[in-house]
């Protein structure tokens, strides 16, 4: 999103101008910039046009540096989008903010007793105060958990709340996001772009910091996990979600093991997560999969994401869920009929906040009024998991023109709702012509320890994308932007890293998924892969470019791309090259929370190099190729100098090692194979990138002994097969579960003959049947390992195939 | 009637599974008509877990896992079971109309409430056609709702064809109805998703069905293997009453209950989730005898 720069003279008054419809956060009724925003006006105002456009632009870099992104769903594949981050943030005035904060717990705390009802003494179906059919026919009522009220740990620990702002100027409650709540992440992000754009500014009006909120959501879910502290964990549908990015960016804050269903398995009632050193317990998962697809024995059988025995887990009390398998129940829109009864009936007092009007079809006179009111209100399902209601603008599709119809009969008007139409207030956010006006709205988030319910100071704000907007939906195109609550004394930075009363001890990172070794393992061979393809190429345009006719040489070099899908004879080389480069970006997307965000933005590069190479027609293969290479050895530096080198790198280094060995194998042995053609030598020493090593250690002619020693056995050479056979022996002895003294495994066994055949053989030795050894060895390898430390099971779920007859 | 029953599930594996765990739904229900003298459940090889339960419907669960690698696995049942189960006052029930009203204004949210069984479930949706041929049968709602579901098992038994083979466990209601034939499964899901569409709860009921019928009676359908049908609720008073739209009869002393649900798969006897690479193949056997 390209920030025009905006014009300066009078853009108050004409933005007040256009905010005077309805009501706006920043102008009140009289023109005027309210108090709590002239502050930040001021400062605006004294912007240059051009410092406002370098300040909106390292906030959009800083984002993209992060690699902060979302998915849209839509025609075919879903795609990463730029995160949409609009200018100023919304600024909510202190006292409102803390009468608004009392009316946001307040509402928790009922919502929370409304769930522990519903799963325990379900009473105010009994009483009468909830007509059953909204818990009976409810796609969110889990009958596996229905008793889960009475194991007496909390169901809710972290919500959301979607509100609006009315016209007469109240927050309303449009609705509770209690399942699995996005946007707490992306407020994170939002906030610390904001922050790059307006460092002096937020720091001069003493915005809340939001780490404190975080600091106390992760001490509670520890302190959920028992006095052991053991690892927590955040569970995630995975990389093809659309808010990934924000669960792999929390568990990477919160310091929580980015778990998916598969990563879990369930043994006597108790979770535990398949690492590459054993099974490892765990007790609390931050849930951010949706309910039904958590365990596809009790619960939606067709989740292939799932964990089989996950609800046994959760019933035996071994196992909590932030939230509770269920707690989506609290988002059936019909609930928001009887907020005031259940109110009365559940916490014996009004709720502060008032909720957006709500009417449930499922009763006559109900239905008669909504079907009197058509044309003011918008009908909606009643029941969550059908797809969520958009929030609505104040020019939304009225019920009669074209939508649903009002049902005839309260049994088909048990699954609807009527609702009031949502005008929303509007807030500045700098568009093409400076400040416009776009209606908001406010996500809110809470979370609960032992004191009770806190609100985040700040929150997630969308805006749409026109004044006139319908729908506000970051799908279709709308923004966000950051919440600022001004606070009275100054804000003491508060972080993450280094707080006060913990004592600082080193430790090592807990045991490391399978499925992440799995990931980082073929990271490394998938790079690998790419450098030698792009080496290759490099390698055989090289020698074209230099007016070499095409000879064996040439078709030598041909055939070994191929194997890895690189043709040459289409003349399009570089569309095999990309497959690589997708292949090692998207391997690396799965486990972005294991990464700088450098590494990663370095793959992500590559692939961008090489789709600009094929748009534009680009033929200077060796120019592509030498700036793949630059960035692909750069990515191996961070992943060297950056990563810690624990467990995780080893795997990462494993596979590069295996990579490089096999292809150096291959590749002396395809080039010099039989009668070596003209220039094979050269080209052996260009590829292994041994030519000035070369020279240094030999001052001789050219001679296959010599180059073959360089390539193959020389354990000084990083490019040699040695240097890797090496490698592997060092990396894979810190794997865990090797333990002097006892028998090794036959991984290590073949590893340690690989490495004395290579010290001890001669150069003359090294013959085609020498190198396809080694490359069967280290496919055995390569195999071993993935049996002992990576096989991360896939699970298929079976029904009894026989049925009844 | 007094019955020794015997059921037999075997899965082979060519190649071995991994990690497998499985809920089975095998036990014949107490109560409602059925009382039970004996029962036992043997699984081999022996699992590595083993739990008995019961579910939010009331049904016997054996919640069982391996964790070693297994190329088969068999579970056997055995039950002796009295079943006196008298024919309901179809006659005398109340009009379909006041049944519907009833279900829908219940207060009672447990398991057996009718409550969970008005609306859609995993297996069955809305269908408009069916609801609609549904209604037509009933005629009116005045109509005694017992009677007019008898009508509509005795219609689906007329009207669809029992051909096994036709369909398979993942058969959905809409393809059962629009080719008007299938098996016991089939059978149940379509007439369950007309009684909901007309506001009538009704379950799934998965059970055995004496294999030899009684001297000079016809043997019944589905009889060699597990059977299933349904259960209408008729009002407070009768409550859930079994119907067999695959025989065009009452659940009778013919019939053992062994789980219900709200349709198949809440109730279906053995679902599993496991690794593995291969095919599977699967038996079953079913004995029901008469015993003195």
């Amino acid at each position: 999103m390209r920030m025009p720069v905006p014009t300066q003279t009078d853009f108050l008054r004409r933005y007040a101008a256009l905010a005077a419809k309805g009501r706006d956060e920043m102008i009140a009724p009289d023109g005027k910039v309210r108090p709590h925003y002239a502050p930040l006006m001021a400062k605006l105002r004294a912007m240059p046009e051009a410092e406002l456009a370098r300040r909106f632009a390292s906030s959009r870099q800083y984002l993209s540096e992060a690699g902060v992104f979302h998915q849209v769903y839509g025609e075919g594949s879903e795609q990463s989008h730029d995160w949409p981050l609009g200018h100023p943030a919304l600024l909510i005035d202190r006292a409102e903010w803390a009468e608004l904060s009392a009316g946001l717990v307040q509402r928790a705390g009922f919502l929370e007793t409304l769930l522990a009802d519903l799963y325990g003494e379900r009473r105010v179906v009994a009483d009468g105060v909830l007509p059953g059919i909204l818990l009976g026919r409810n796609p969110e009522f889990l009958r596996p958990l229905a008793d889960q009220a009475k194991l007496g740990v909390p169901l809710l620990s972290f919500i959301a709340i979607d509100l609006g702002r009315g016209p007469d100027g109240r927050w309303w409650v449009l609705g509770d996001r209690t399942q699995a709540p996005s946007g707490a992440g992306f407020a994170l992000e939002n906030r610390v772009a904001t922050s790059k754009a307006f460092p002096d500014v937020s720091r001069a009006l003493n915005i809340e910091r939001l780490a404190g909120f975080f600091r106390k959501f992760r001490e509670m879910l520890f302190s959920l996990g028992g006095p052991e502290r053991a690892r927590i964990g955040l569970l995630t549908p995975g990389p093809h979600n659309e808010t990934y990015y924000e669960h792999a960016y929390l568990a990477r804050y919160l310091g929580l093991l980015l778990l998916e269903g598969g990563d879990l398995v369930v043994h006597d009632d108790r979770a535990e997560v398949r690492t590459v050193d054993g099974f490892q317990p765990i007790h609390v998962l931050w849930r951010r999969l949706d309910a039904d697809f958590c365990d596809p024995l009790e619960l939606f059988g067709g989740s292939r994401i799932g964990t089989p025995g996950l609800a046994r887990a959760v019933r035996s009390g071994a196992l909590t869920l932030v939230n509770a398998l269920g707690s989506g129940i609290l988002e059936t829109p019909a609930l928001l009929a009887f907020q005031k009864p259940l109110a009365r009936a559940l916490i014996g007092e009004d709720l502060k906040l008032p909720t957006i009007a709500t009417w449930w079809c499922g009763q006559e006179k109900i239905r008669r009024f909504v079907e009197e009111n058509a044309a003011r209100l918008q009908l909606g399902p009643a029941f969550p998991g059908a797809p969520h209601f958009p929030v609505m603008g104040e020019t939304a599709a009225r019920p009669g023109t074209g939508g649903t119809r009002v049902p005839a009969s309260t049994r088909e008007g048990v699954t609807l709702v009527g609702q009031e139409i949502a005008a929303l207030s509007t807030t500045p956010v700098w568009g093409k012509k400076g400040l416009e006006p776009r209606p908001v709205t406010l996500r809110a988030f809470l979370m609960r320890d032992e004191d009770g319910w806190h609100v985040m100071p700040g929150g997630f704000a969308r805006v749409a994308d026109s004044r006139d907007a319908r729908v506000i939906s970051m799908q279709r195109g709308g923004g966000s932007i950051d919440v600022w609550i001004g606070s009275e004394t100054t804000a003491k930075p508060v972080t993450l890293l280094g707080q006060n009363g913990d004592r600082f001890a080193r430790r090592l990172p807990g045991a490391l998924p399978a499925r992440a070794a799995d990931n980082l393992f073929w990271l490394g061979r998938y790079a690998e892969r790419g450098e030698v393809a792009a080496r290759l190429l490099r390698l055989h345009a090289g020698r074209a470019g230099e007016g070499w006719s095409e000879g064996e040489l040439e078709t030598r070099i041909a055939t070994i791309l191929e194997d890895y899908g690189v043709e040459i004879d289409g003349g399009h080389p570089e569309r095999g090259l990309l497959a690589l480069a997708r292949q090692a970006a998207d391997t690396a997307s799965r486990i972005r929370e294991r990464f700088s965000p450098d590494a990663w933005r370095t793959l992500k590069d590559v692939v961008a190099l090489i789709l600009e190479a094929i748009a534009e027609k680009d033929e200077d293969v060796v120019g592509l190729t030498s700036a793949v290479l630059t960035h692909l050895s750069g990515f191996a530096g961070l992943a060297h100098e950056n990563m810690y080198q624990f467990t995780g790198w080893r795997f990462m280094q494993c596979g590069r090692a295996l990579e490089r060995g096999q292809a150096t194998a291959a590749a002396v042995s395809a080039l010099l194979s039989g009668e070596p053609p003209a220039g094979a030598l050269e080209a052996l020493l260009t590829f292994t990138d041994s030519s000035v090593t070369y020279r240094r250690r030999y001052s001789v002619d050219l001679s296959a002994e010599t180059v073959v020693d360089l390539a193959v056995l020389d354990p000084l050479n990083p490019r040699s097969l040695a240097f890797q056979v090496n490698t592997l022996a060092e990396v894979t002895s810190a794997l865990p579960g090797v333990h002097l003294g006892e028998t090794p495994d036959l991984l290590f066994r073949r590893l340690a003959r690989l490495k004395v055949r290579l010290q001890t053989a001669d150069a003359g030795e090294v013959d085609t049947a020498f190198l396809d050894r080694i490359v069967g060895d280290l496919a055995l390898i390569s195999d071993r390992l993935t049996q002992i430390y990576l096989l991360s099971s896939p699970r298929a779920a079976a029904e009894w195939s026989g049925g009844p007859e | 009637m007094k019955y020794a029953i015997r059921l037999k599930i075997t899965y082979d594996y060519p190649s071995a599974v991994n990690d497998a765990r499985h809920l089975l739904r095998v036990r014949p229900r107490d109560g409602d008509g059925q009382t039970l003298q004996k029962m036992a459940v043997a699984i081999a090889p022996r699992p590595g877990e083993h739990a008995r339960e019961v579910d939010f419907f009331g049904n016997g669960v054996d919640a069982i896992a391996f964790f070693a690698p297994q190329t088969e696995l068999s579970v056997v049942m055995e039950a002796t079971v009295t079943v006196e189960r008298p024919p309901a006052p179809l006659a005398v029930t109340p009009g379909l109309g006041a049944v519907a009203d009833d279900a829908f204004l219940t207060r009672e949210a447990e398991g057996a409430s009718p409550l969970h069984h008005l609306g859609p479930s995993r297996r069955i949706g809305p269908l408009p056609a069916l609801a609609a041929y549904v209604a037509e049968t009933f005629e009116t709602e005045r109509r005694p709702a017992g009677e007019a579901v008898m009508a509509l098992t005795k219609r689906i038994r007329a009207d669809f064809a029992y051909e096994p083979g036709s369909t398979s466990v993942g058969t959905s209601v809409a393809e059962a109805f629009a080719e008007r034939r299938g098996v016991c499964q089939d059978f149940s899901h379509v007439m369950i998703a007309g009684l909901r569409a007309n506001g009538i709860p009704a379950r799934y009921v998965s059970g055995f069905l004496r294999t030899e019928p009684p001297k000079g009676q016809p043997r019944l359908e589905g009889a060699d293997a597990m059977h299933a049908w349904v259960d209408a609720w008729l009002g407070e008073d009768i409550g859930w009453v079994g119907f067999d739209p695959t025989n065009g009869i009452l659940a009778g002393d013919d019939h053992i209950v062994v789980a219900v649900g709200r349709d198949y798969s809440d109730a279906l006897p053995i679902a599993g989730a496991f690794v593995t690479a291969g095919p599977q193949a699967t038996d079953h056997f079913v004995d029901v005898v008469p015993v003195p």
